[in-house]
């Protein structure tokens, strides 16, 4: 009977539901979902007990088939159980969204400001924005790398 | 009786607030289009949120957490809902009258409006507003709404508020909108339990959750709720310019029916005492006798 479920749930994948304001953003399978949580990386394969936790900013894995896909997600809420990982959050963006010159200047911006002002609360939201503009850097330039060698 | 001239004159009114009208019309047409299409995106994200904010809540020790804890209610804040324009029927009239009656039972209020249709209403009742928000763009509504969401956050932490009440209005169809007055804090989440998971477990933990989940939730329920009403006042704003503009044809209509009526009366007049003074003078004239 055990052997029957685990053999179930090994055949099965992970669905994987992001909702974003603007309606459901990405929905499809996954062997396994690696995302940043606002106390470090949590990765869910398939049979996860049901667990609920926030985001933080930072990059979300998709492994599927052996490929790896990244978003940069910004914040939210998630939902785990076991067969399906539901992500609720303000931002999520997939590499070809991102505008990297933006990103770099955002980045360039906001490290700049922090060298300048030392007012506590400008200085948080400053940090934000360069954490922010590094993970889109980062995601957009694998993006890119991937890219090359798939030509290569 | 007004002369051929002043129908004349009023015909040319009516038409030109017609061409106003029809102008209007489109514009809240498209307007509505795209306001339909943030509500449809905001919806299932809301719906979700709302789900998860709940369900937390049938946790026993959520039940202690700030944000779902019933306290002894001293003050009560009410964020409004309302238009900046007006020309779009009731509907604005519809929520303010509610919120009105809501605050009416006995609650200490602190208001929170937004638009300036519902600052006039309550600054002319010698309401207390806290805040308003006024001219708000379409495109700044996202943050506006997180700000806002700060705020409520901040001055509840700060026990200046026990609960806090929105006032908005639903958007069903082009044609149902329902005013509505709903408890944003603390959270509601009695008879909720259909969602049977006793085993959930929260990461990091509990509280740590709530904390970082509530500011989420008001957020989007906050852009909900004005993409609610947002939606529901351009649909109103385009039922109510197409009646408008219907009224306008009605009255063009009956103004030439008039105009023509007297048109005509004139040139009967003219025609016999035309026939009557050619009649006279073929008679040779009054008589000399």
């Amino acid at each position: 009977m055990m052997e029957q479920e685990t053999s179930l749930l090994e055949a099965k994948k992970i669905i994987l539901n992001i909702t974003t304001p603007r309606g459901l953003k990405l929905s499809e399978e996954a062997d396994m979902v690696i995302m940043r949580c606002v106390d470090g990386d949590f990765g869910v394969l398939p049979g996860h007990e049901p667990v609920s936790t926030v985001l933080g900013d930072g990059i979300l894995r998709i492994i599927n088939d052996g490929m790896e896909k990244k978003l940069a997600v910004f914040g939210g809420v998630v939902e785990v159980d076991n067969t399906s990982v539901n992500i609720y959050s303000t931002i999520a963006q997939k590499p070809e969204e991102i505008d990297l010159e933006r990103a770099i200047r955002d980045r360039e911006e906001a490290e700049a400001g922090i060298l300048e002002r030392t007012e506590e609360l400008r200085y948080q939201s400053l940090g934000v924005g360069v954490r922010r503009a590094l993970v889109r850097i980062e995601v957009s330039t694998n993006f890119e790398e991937d890219d090359f060698s798939e030509e290569g | 009786m007004s002369s051929m001239r002043d129908i004349k004159q009023r015909i040319e009114n009516v038409s030109s607030v017609e061409q106003i009208i029809k102008a209007m019309d489109m514009v809240s047409s498209t307007r509505l289009v795209k306001a339909r299409r943030q509500l449809e995106g905001i919806r299932p994200m809301y719906k979700e949120l709302k789900l998860i904010a709940e369900e937390v809540g049938t946790q026993e020790n959520a039940k202690r957490h700030i944000y779902y804890k019933e306290r002894e209610v001293k003050n009560t804040l009410y964020i409004i809902l309302t238009s900046d324009r007006g020309l779009c029927g009731s509907y604005n009239f519809n929520i303010m009258s509610k919120a009105l009656k809501h605050m009416n039972q006995g609650k200490n209020e602190k208001i929170i409006i937004v638009g300036s249709k519902g600052y006039e209403y309550f600054k002319k009742r010698d309401k207390n507003i806290i805040h308003s928000v006024l001219d708000v763009a379409d495109a700044k509504v996202y943050y506006g709404a997180e700000s806002l969401a700060k705020m409520i956050i901040d001055s509840y932490l700060a026990a200046e508020v026990e609960e806090v009440y929105i006032a908005y209005t639903h958007f069903e169809n082009v044609l149902t909108y329902v005013p509505v007055v709903e408890r944003l804090l603390p959270i509601v989440s009695d008879g909720t339990e259909n969602r049977d998971r006793d085993d959930k477990k929260y990461d990091p933990d509990l509280d740590s959750f709530i904390d970082n989940m509530i500011p989420l939730y008001l957020h989007m329920n906050l852009f909900r709720a004005y993409s609610e009403s947002h939606t529901s006042e351009q649909a109103s704003r385009m039922v109510n310019m197409d009646a408008a503009g219907k009224n306008a044809s009605e009255i063009i209509e009956d103004l030439t029916h008039m105009y023509n009526r007297k048109r005509q009366a004139a040139i009967t007049q003219e025609i016999s005492e035309i026939v009557g003074s050619a009649n006279i003078l073929n008679k040779g004239g009054p008589d000399d006798s």
